[in-house]
């Protein structure tokens, strides 16, 4: 479906007035009996089927006919308590009808402002405008000496930095570790991120690495386990991805702007209609309002 | 195609085990100059895991029934985000974080009634239409939801919910939750980076004792979409959970699948968890030791409510026992707890009627590894002391939790107050890789640890040639997988005169406290017949010394006024080799590692400092976090 849509032809409003218009005759259709004159109630053949239909899928059989007749009498008695209750005016201060009446209205309106299939160019430039969400962070590639007050004392600190002389003047041996002490930390990192090197050597390390050279031992860096003498092998810049390898996540991307672009204007339409008087500041609503519950056995 | 297909079989704790001896013969040690023979990189044709992935196997959202009574809005999704290290705004309102990201997720719902909260909430006709149904979302509306909980969960406790409401296996409601369920997972799953696992919580919980467990997928959503949940009411589902190992039999036939179970901490099953001569009615034999050891190769060692190690009735010695214990009665306080109750509901004395079983029925139904999860009905794996959002909504952060009651049973006297409630914990798994599959077949190996929330590291190795040199090499685990078995593995028959020795290690939290000491928890069953076990100090920080085969206590650092600590004492690393100095060839025994951390504030002592409240009482305001490495076990003549 690549034609070029008319604007007005994507006009959200217009949908939904389509829309509505389309489903007011459809219930027209389903439901002669449900816009008479006031004060009759008429029970169509197909509201008939329909109730004999709901029962057979609920209880596997057909109703017997003395059931049927209880289902008719049902729907005669809850249309004339629906219509007694909107005249009385129930439906108002209802929360639950007030939300299902607004959530009926908004999954229409969603269904009908589903736009076309975005092209793979609206979907690039949709991934440049919001490259913070979907851009790979930059990746380290490191290794590092542990020098472990704990195991050395005092000596610790004067100890790496010998250490760090002998590396930088290439004196080390062919494994720096054995410079340092044994450890459980990991020797070295492939392609992590600094949330991820701060996960395995906490945040004052990771921070310290954030401008460090590449291809130059440094240190002691510390950290919460001891002094590190420390090599960025590598930095891999932070990349935005290619359409291709992360399409998916791009188009949900799109269809949650879109949506939410569509609800905002059609929103905006419909205030447009109203004027909105909020008589108590929301601070103060606020200080009336504490949510608690408590007490009781619980799960 | 992972190991996992031959862990179920006995032949692979055999093969792991008769390899180890072998490779312990000739130890190479780790630092031996590169020969020609050698790889010049010494990290070449290393395949082991190198590091632990912490996780959660047990979280619920809205869609479980009591969690969204008490107020639960967030869904599955959500959790996962939230585990990812992603910001929401929890339930109560507040925006919530980790202090980082997690590894894995499970979302484990009630089978029972799962997605029914969001049906009655959202006023969905067919619920309207009920009497029950309309009562409930009526307390609801008009504020009465913890009230309407409380309904809730006693009429699903008794199996009085009409019918006509409840969402069961086969209706629309119920796929439809499952089906999101799965999608939620499916989505957050990012093979590599975090992994989303497919799952849910089968509930048993007749009579008020928790017999529940986790349910957990290998498999993505075209193999799970094929089923849905077991759930516990007759006839479709049932209570007794050899049908539960009956039905994920048949998962795995039907879909060419594979599926764990996990027991829920048991400490509220009221003597149910472990039994030994009977279960629903049957008497216990190898059918049931082999079906158990089968499905059911982790359990939940640690949890929201309480700890499930051991107890100080079952394990007078052992001075760490008494910790964040819950030993009042069931799951809904109708039965007061009895002593007599305790050796068939804790960790450690299951695994020493294990080995009792193993001699009566020649199969071992307790082998078990052990792991750490939240349980909590939030959303929000949010177990750091710091940063707990409680176990249920309304004990999300807020002055309340530090002086409202949890359970109150006025008929048994069974109260347990919502400080009680411990911050924990978390799962540690040494998988080769982050993705479902690497996941769930170290699972099946046990090789995991349960963690009271803190992410520090732990190695455990057993072998019969471990030597003191092998704590100093660079690369410990090189030397504890070539020389024996990790945590959650099996050693073979010992060697002529040959003790078993085991090599420990643990790196503290790099963002929390320092640790206090390693020990090395042994049980046994000895030649008359008795249970045995015994704590052995293994590695402590510090130049103390055990007097009296006690070493004394690390100290304490902790202001409870201004809810701080210092790493000022402890060490931020333990290494060690132990070698059994009792040890019996003739007699079955299992090993296992704990690592305590020193003294840090409780989230009670954070709370009462942030919100400025007064705690009650009794109320512990300090705790050492620690860990639970999965236990080696050593069998005679096998």
């Amino acid at each position: 479906m690549k034609h070029r849509a008319a604007r007005w032809l994507r006009e959200p409003l217009l949908h939904f007035l389509l829309a509505g218009g389309a489903l007011f005759l459809l219930h027209g259709l389903l439901n002669r009996d449900a816009s008479p004159a006031d004060g009759e109630i008429v029970v169509s053949e197909a509201r008939v089927a329909s109730l004999a239909e709901g029962f057979a899928r609920t209880w596997m059989r057909p109703p017997t006919a003395e059931e049927l007749q209880g289902l008719v009498d049902d729907y005669v008695a809850e249309e004339v308590y629906y219509r007694e209750a909107l005249a009385l005016g129930l439906d108002r201060d209802d929360t639950i009808v007030r939300r299902r009446l607004r959530q009926k209205l908004e999954f229409l309106f969603d269904d009908i402002a589903s736009a076309p299939p975005p092209t793979d160019a609206q979907l690039q430039s949709w991934l440049e405008a919001h490259a913070a969400k979907f851009a790979e962070p930059e990746r380290l590639s490191l290794q590092q000496v542990l020098f472990s007050p704990a195991r050395r004392g005092d000596g610790a600190r004067g100890e790496a930095e010998r250490a760090l002389a002998e590396l930088r003047a290439g004196r080390g041996p062919a494994d720096p570790r054995q410079l340092g002490d044994p450890t459980l930390l990991p020797p070295a990192l492939e392609s992590a991120s600094l949330p991820e090197i701060a996960a395995a050597f906490g945040n004052d390390f990771a921070d310290r690495l954030e401008e460090a050279p590449v291809g130059e031992w440094i240190g002691p860096v510390p950290s919460t386990f001891g002094l590190h003498l420390v090599r960025v092998d590598d930095r891999e810049a932070e990349e935005l991805p290619a359409l291709a390898e992360i399409r998916p996540r791009v188009l949900s991307d799109w269809e949650a702007g879109q949506r939410r672009g569509a609800n905002d204007a059609f929103l905006a339409r419909l205030l447009a209609k109203y004027e909105v008087r909020i008589e108590a500041a929301p601070a103060e609503a606020l200080e009336r309002s504490s949510p608690s519950v408590g007490g009781g056995t619980r799960p | 195609m992972g190991p996992s297909t031959g862990i179920r079989l006995v032949g692979f704790a055999v093969a792991i085990a008769t390899a180890s001896p072998a490779a312990a013969a000739d130890p190479a040690p780790a630092d031996e100059p590169a020969s020609s023979a050698t790889p010049y990189s010494p990290y070449a044709g290393r395949t082991h895991p190198m590091r632990p992935l912490f996780g959660d196997t047990h979280l619920h959202t809205s869609f479980s029934m009591d969690a969204g009574a008490f107020g639960a809005r967030l869904t599955p999704s959500d959790a996962y985000v939230f585990a990812k290290g992603g910001e929401v705004t929890a339930s109560r309102g507040q925006r919530a974080k980790l202090s980082r990201p997690l590894d894995f997720l499970v979302v484990a719902d009630h089978s029972d009634g799962m997605g029914f909260f969001p049906l009655i909430l959202g006023g969905d006709p067919a619920i309207l239409a009920d009497p029950q149904g309309r009562k409930w979302n009526e307390m609801i509306r008009s504020g009465q939801g913890a009230e309407a909980a409380v309904d809730i969960i006693v009429n699903f406790g008794k199996g009085t919910i009409s019918k006509a409401i409840l969402p069961v296996p086969g209706t629309p409601s119920y796929q439809g939750a499952w089906r999101k369920t799965i999608e939620a997972a499916e989505e957050a799953n990012d093979p590599g980076r975090f992994t989303a696992f497919i799952g849910y919580e089968w509930t048993s919980n007749t009579g008020g004792n928790n017999l529940h467990r986790n349910v957990i997928f290998r498999d993505d959503g075209a193999r799970a979409g094929q089923i849905e949940p077991y759930t516990t009411m007759k006839p479709l589902g049932s209570d007794d959970p050899v049908d539960l190992w009956k039905w994920m039999a048949a998962y795995e036939e039907k879909t060419g699948g594979e599926v764990l179970a996990i027991a829920h901490n048991g400490n509220l099953s009221n003597g149910r968890m472990f039994p030994v001569v009977e279960a629903f009615g049957r008497k216990l034999d190898r059918s049931y030791a082999e079906t158990r050891a089968r499905w059911e190769r982790l359990y939940e060692a640690t949890q929201t409510k309480g700890d499930g190690e051991t107890h100080p009735f079952l394990s007078p010695n052992d001075e760490f026992a008494a910790f964040e214990r819950w030993d009042k009665g069931n799951l809904d306080g109708t039965v007061a707890k009895t002593q007599d109750m305790l050796e068939f509901e804790y960790a450690r004395s299951a695994l020493k009627l294990g080995l009792r079983l193993e001699a009566e029925l020649g199969v071992n139904p307790y082998q078990f590894g052990m792991i750490g999860s939240s349980d909590a009905h939030t959303g929000l794996a949010a177990m750091e002391e710091d940063n707990f959002f409680g176990k249920t909504t309304p004990q999300e952060p807020g002055p309340e939790r530090l002086t409202a009651t949890f359970v109150a049973n006025p008929d048994t006297g069974v109260t347990i107050m919502d400080w009680e409630v411990s911050s924990s914990g978390y799962a540690a798994v040494w998988a080769t890789e982050n993705t479902r599959e690497a996941l769930f077949d170290a699972m099946e190996r046990r090789e995991t640890y349960a963690t009271t929330g803190s992410r520090m590291v732990v190695r455990f190795f057993g072998g019969f040639g471990f030597e003191p040199a092998d704590a100093q090499t660079r690369d410990p685990a090189a030397a504890g997988y070539a020389k024996g078995v990790p945590m959650g593995g099996e050693l073979g028959a010992a060697p002529a005169g040959r003790a078993p020795s085991f090599l420990v290690a643990a790196l503290k939290d790099p963002l929390g406290a320092n640790l206090d000491r390693i020990q090395i928890v042994k049980g046994w069953l000895d030649a008359g017949g008795a249970l045995r076990e015994q704590v052995y100090d293994v590695a402590w920080s510090g130049d103390r010394k055990p007097g009296r085969g006690k070493l004394p206590p690390v100290g304490d650092t902790v202001d409870v006024e201004r809810g701080t600590w210092t790493n000022t004492i402890g060490a931020s690393e333990l290494i060690a080799v132990w070698k059994d100095p009792q040890f019996d060839p003739e007699q079955r025994a299992f090993y296992y590692a704990r690592v305590i951390e020193i003294p840090t504030p409780r989230w009670t002592a954070y709370d009462a400092v942030r919100f400025g409240v007064k705690p009650l009482p009794g109320t512990k305001l300090t705790v050492t976090e620690r860990a639970y490495a999965s236990p080696i076990w050593y069998t005679p003549g096998s």
